[in-house]
This record gives structure tokens, C-alpha cells and sequence, in this order.
């Protein structure tokens, strides 16, 4: 009981627990319906974690301190179409400028935010629109091929059966990520920068720099998603590849996330992001429709949003005081 | 609101004076250089003033127009924006179209009182648990998305014959759209100027925790916030179901945003407290005009994207500009 107390007490491992429980829950109905269960089913989840993952991971690094980007999915197409149009000769290159497109505009942003004291959502929704709109004109509103297929091939290629490219690149990025938070100074800075930025800015932390430097970390990681499921579909399309406005807020939730700051860690995230794609992978393969895939996440958000809302607990002891008061209405409690 | 605080404790702090200066320097000057500036490039564009394009002018902004008068609210209780807002306008025509076989009247009813409940249910998750309206109309957009999905099969669903061609009519040469949006705003300003409502709209936007002290039981407000944006919406939601006959969630795709970007560009602040839905109309006018004339000037749809992306962008950081 202690040892179960001691392992749902950090939300990262609970995140991890929710995994391997749904895990479990899926061979335990896949298994006897006589499902198919293989290393595809783990490499198709998997795949599902690399686009989502970096995305849900820059988005988790602006609520650590305390803001909100909601450019990520702007950044996300317009990665896929910069990569797309720089890499039709060098595919490196074409990674290389949406990495750079991603950093310059996602610091742009942090620097807007912090020299005029802007809220963080209201810079990043113009950034959304206007990357989106950069999108539109690079691409003159088309589709645009790639044509590269033995790129897209290795991109997808398996690695040791359920591993690619792209999910080692983002499993990467989770772990660097988790290393910087978890053990560097910058990390602590971060985390004390989302718990308290007047105690921040008291204790000697750059928290301007921070903040510029975290956009700039969420700008890249969605362009570079952007950018490598491009590579693996051999396309851009302007209006992104993939819609990962809605999972990517709610991996980020569910890994532990919350808009109240300080709170999230890489790991967390990742499982986050894990359970989401096993539920659509699982989802899939039970064979429901698309749309309950949607309901489920669109349930699990609202579901977290109100259990992080500030009043919950007032209001849920309101309905206590108010039960315990008809009840007993000239009892001893009318205080 | 928690993540639309500002940084820093000094922020809040600009004197009398400056706070003149910056009404002075803010306001009427930059909005009406900005609508000198329209008004020029305007009459010179050929053919802006034929009737054709003062047609487009009037039908697209109208419907981004309803919607905006709806979100304005919103923005102007604290809760920035709403996600679901054109999700909420796809299913009001989704509604009014599968309807329309029992009559006008209740398809329109029904379309009307849908947006305003999907609207509504939202604003009391917000207001009663103060949890945050981003995440929560991001959770909406998905729900309603997939309940939309699951009633339709993803398929468009058409009107019955003729029973919505009265919302293409035309009332002394101007389209019924045109009417509707500008009752919206003339209502929309009345609720927020003369009301009890409109005044509890403000305080809870320009200071939550000074208006749970004043006594307002805020869910109520936010509630009726987001009900009100809800019918605002379902308006938009029927003129697109009468102007195409159908409804799919297609149509209601970036109203959202479009909205927002109106709401913006006429300077209502993101943060709350401070704007009316009369600046969203012009903000509306200026997004349509421009989108107009992009067309006629021969730019692509592409162009029009990326003017609202860079208009909405130039607007947020304009108002923080103003503000430091």
C-alpha cells in the first residue's frame, strides 16, 4: 500500500502506470477476440509518438514556465512545408531550415512576450495565424510533393522491429529534454521560473531568457515534428499533415502538465503522449470509428481541465456543506 | 485568468497621466488613421465599389461579423478566446439543414438553442470550477467534432427545398445577412453598455477576484457569457445553412479565428475589461474590406491567410506596445 502510495505520488510514474494499465487492458481484449498483436501494432504506436511526441513536448515546456504556446500546430505545418521546398535537393537542408524557421520564430515570440509584457497566448495566436499564413503563400495553397520516396522509406524503415528514424530522433529529444530539466541548472531555473516568477527574478534567474529560450525550444520541436512527417509522407500540405492541435494539449494534460506552471516533466509527457496513440492504435484496432477516438480525448481533456480548475475543491466542498445541511439542517454543524 | 497575468508586479502600474496619454495615443488617432488609410486604398482599388464586391463585402463579413459579436464577450470577460466557437456555427447549420423538413421555425430554433447549450455548457465549467477556457473549448472542439461525426457519418446534410432560400433574401437591395450582423452589434452593444449584465461582463474581465469580492456570483456571468456568444454563433451558423442549403462542419472551419482577428484589429484588449463589440464591427469591417480587396488586387486566397495571420499579430503586439 505504501509502495503504491509512494509510486502514484509522482506524477510521472502515474502517467507511466495509466501506460502499462491500458497496455495490459488491450492484449487482455486483443489477446482472446483473436486481434492482431505483433511488433506492428508497438511500431505503429510508435510511429504515432514521433509525430506527436516533440509537438506535445515543446507545448509541455511552455506550461512548465507558466505559458501557454499555442503556435505549435502553425509551426507544425509550416515545418513540413519549409523542410519540403528547402529539401527537394538536400534533404538535410531542408531539416536544417525548418529547424532554424522553427528557433527563429518560436524566440521571436518569447522576445515579443517578455520586452512588451504581452500574455503568452495572445502572441502565440498571432503566431499561429501568421505561420499558418506563411505556410499558405510558400506553398501557393497547394499540396506539395516531395517526391523523394527512398527517403520517405528510410524514414519509416523499422529499427529493431518497433523503432524508425523518427521515433528514435523524438525519444531523443525526450531524453535530452528530460536531462536538461531534471539536472541542469537552466531546468531548475525553468521550473522556478514557472512556480514563481517574482521569487525567480528575486533569486537571481533569467527569467526573460528563459521564457525566450523555451519558445524558441517549442518552435523548433514542432517544426522539426513537422518536418520529419513530411519527409515520411514525402509531402506538405500548408494545412499540416496531421491534426495535433487537440492530442497535443492533451497528452501534455495528461503527462502531468498543468497551466498553474512548474508542474510536467519530459518523461511525463512521453507517457502521456503514449497513452494517447496506444488509445488510438487501440481504438483502431478494435475496429470503432474514428469519431470515438476523438469523443475519448475530447472527454480525458475536459475531464483534466476541471480537475485543474481553481474553484474544484471549493465547489465540490460547497456541495458537501450544502448536503450536510439539509440533512441535517439544525444540527450541530450550523456553524 | 492564470496564464494571461501579467509579468511582473509593475506592469499594472502606469499613473494618471500616462494612462491619458495613452488613451489619447491609442485610440482615436491609430484607429482612425487606420480607417483613413482603408478608405483610401478602398475607392482607389477598381471595382471596390461596384456592386458585386460591396456584395462579397457584405456576405463574408457578416457571417465572421455574428460570430464576432459573440466572441467579444468572451474576450472581454477574461476568457481570451473560444476554440469551438466555428465548430459551434458548423453544428447550428448542421442542425438548421437536418431540420428544415419540420419548417423554418423550428429548424431555425432548434439550430439557435443547440449553439446556445454547447455554448453555454462550456461557460459553466469555466465559471463554476474557474478552470481554464483555452484547454476547455480545445476539449469542446474535439467533443463536438466527434458527435457531429457520429450523428452525420461525416456527410453534408442538405435543407429541404426552399424552406431556407428567405435567409438569401435580399431587404431594400441589402442582404438579410447584412441585417442580421448589424441587429447583432446594435443588440450586442446595448446588452453590453445599458445592462446589469454588460457591466458584470466588464468587472469580471477587467478584475475576477475584485468582482467575487463585490459579490457577483461570477459562474453566472461567464455562463451567460458563453450563451450569449452561443446564440451569436448559431445565428452565423443559420445564414450559412440558408446561404448554402447544407451544413457541414466544413463550414464553420476558421470562424474562430476570423472572429478573433475582428475582435483584435477593432482593440478590444486579449486581456479582458476593456473594448466593445462596436470596435469589433469595424475590426470586422477592416478584415473584410481587406480580404476584399486582396481579391481584387489579384492576390490569392494564400495572401489572405497569411494578412489575417500578420493583422492579428500586429494588433496583440500594438496593444502591448501601448500598454508598456
Amino acid at each position: 500500500m505504501k509502495f503504491l502510495r509512494q509510486l502514484l505520488g509522482n506524477a510521472t510514474q502515474r502517467v507511466f502506470a495509466l501506460f502499462f494499465i491500458l497496455s495490459a487492458a488491450f492484449v487482455a481484449l486483443a489477446l482472446p477476440a483473436g486481434l492482431p498483436l505483433n511488433w506492428e501494432t508497438a511500431f505503429s504506436v510508435l510511429q504515432n509518438f514521433s509525430t506527436l511526441g516533440p509537438v506535445a513536448l515543446g507545448l509541455g515546456l511552455t506550461m512548465l514556465v507558466r505559458e501557454f504556446d499555442i503556435s505549435f500546430a502553425g509551426m507544425f505545418g509550416l515545418g513540413g512545408c519549409v523542410a519540403v521546398l528547402v529539401g527537394a535537393t538536400s534533404p538535410a537542408l531542408g531539416i536544417a531550415a525548418a529547424v532554424a524557421v522553427g528557433l527563429l520564430g518560436g524566440a521571436a515570440q518569447g522576445v515579443f512576450m517578455t520586452r512588451l509584457r504581452l500574455s503568452s497566448v495572445a502572441v502565440t495566436l498571432g503566431g499561429l495565424l501568421t505561420f499558418g499564413g506563411i505556410a499558405y503563400v510558400l506553398t501557393g495553397n497547394r499540396n506539395v510533393p516531395l517526391g523523394n520516396l527512398e527517403l520517405a522509406m528510410s524514414m519509416n524503415a523499422p529499427i529493431l522491429e518497433v523503432f524508425s528514424i523518427r521515433s528514435l530522433v523524438a525519444w531523443a529529444l525526450f531524453i535530452v529534454a528530460a536531462v536538461v530539466v531534471g539536472y541542469t541548472r537552466t531546468g531548475r531555473d525553468m521550473i522556478a521560473t514557472g512556480s514563481d516568477v517574482q521569487a525567480s527574478v528575486l533569486a537571481g534567474v533569467r527569467t526573460e531568457a528563459i521564457i525566450i529560450g523555451v519558445f524558441g525550444a517549442s518552435g523548433t520541436l514542432s517544426a522539426l515534428a513537422g518536418a520529419m512527417l513530411s519527409y515520411s509522407l514525402s509531402t506538405a500540405s500548408p494545412a499540416g499533415l496531421s491534426d495535433v492541435s487537440v492530442p497535443a494539449v492533451a497528452a501534455v494534460i495528461l503527462g502531468g502538465a498543468s497551466l498553474s506552471g512548474g508542474t510536467g516533466r519530459p518523461l511525463g509527457i512521453a507517457a502521456g503522449v503514449l497513452v494517447l496513440c496506444l488509445l488510438r492504435t487501440g481504438l483502431t484496432t478494435v475496429g470503432v470509428p474514428p469519431y470515438v477516438h476523438e469523443l475519448v480525448t475530447g472527454a480525458i481533456l475536459l475531464a483534466f481541465a476541471i480537475g485543474d480548475g481553481a474553484d474544484l475543491m471549493r465547489r465540490l466542498t460547497d456541495v458537501e456543506r450544502f448536503r450536510s445541511f439539509r440533512l441535517r439542517a439544525p444540527g450541530p454543524r450550523s456553524s | 485568468m492564470e496564464i494571461a497575468r501579467e509579468r511582473g508586479a509593475g506592469a499594472a502600474a502606469t499613473g494618471p497621466r500616462s494612462e491619458w496619454i495613452v488613451r489619447i495615443g491609442t485610440g482615436f488617432p491609430i484607429r482612425f488613421a487606420g480607417l483613413s488609410i482603408l478608405l483610401v486604398l478602398a475607392v482607389i482599388t477598381p471595382g471596390f465599389t461596384a456592386a458585386p464586391s460591396l456584395l462579397s463585402l457584405i456576405n463574408t463579413g457578416s457571417l465572421i461579423g455574428c460570430v464576432a459579436v459573440g466572441m467579444t464577450f468572451i474576450t472581454l470577460s477574461g476568457n481570451i478566446m473560444s476554440f469551438s466557437l466555428g465548430a459551434t456555427t458548423g453544428v447550428a447549420a448542421i442542425v438548421c439543414a437536418a431540420l428544415s423538413g419540420f419548417g423554418a421555425v423550428p429548424a431555425l430554433a432548434s439550430a439557435i438553442a443547440v449553439a446556445i447549450v454547447v455554448s453555454a455548457a462550456q461557460g459553466f465549467i469555466i465559471g463554476y470550477f474557474r478552470a481554464n477556457p483555452i484547454i476547455v473549448s480545445i476539449a469542446a472542439l474535439a467533443l463536438i467534432h466527434g458527435a457531429a461525426e457520429f450523428a452525420t457519418g461525416s456527410k453534408t446534410i442538405y435543407a429541404a427545398e426552399n424552406v431556407l432560400d428567405f435567409l438569401k433574401a435580399k431587404v431594400g437591395g441589402i442582404p438579410l445577412a447584412g441585417l442580421v450582423f448589424l441587429a447583432s452589434v446594435v443588440v450586442g452593444q446595448v446588452i453590453q453598455s445599458y445592462t446589469q449584465f454588460g457591466q458584470r461582463v466588464m468587472m469580471v474581465g477587467s478584475n475576477l477576484r475584485a468582482a467575487i469580492a463585490a459579490g457577483v456570483q461570477t459562474w453566472r456571468t461567464v455562463t451567460a457569457v458563453y450563451a450569449l456568444a452561443g446564440l451569436f454563433a448559431g445565428l452565423a451558423g443559420i445564414l450559412i445553412a440558408g446561404r448554402y442549403g447544407a451544413g457541414t462542419m466544413e463550414y464553420g472551419e476558421g470562424y474562430d479565428y476570423s472572429a478573433i482577428a475582428g475582435v483584435l484589429v477593432g482593440g478590444t484588449a486579449i486581456a479582458g475589461g476593456e473594448g466593445s463589440v462596436s470596435r469589433s464591427f469595424f475590426g470586422v469591417v477592416v478584415i473584410a474590406s481587406v480580404t476584399v480587396m486582396l481579391l481584387l488586387r489579384g492576390f490569392e486566397t494564400e495572401y489572405q491567410y497569411l494578412f489575417i495571420g500578420l493583422i492579428v499579430l500586429a494588433a496583440v503586439l500594438l496593444q502591448g506596445r501601448l500598454r508598456a
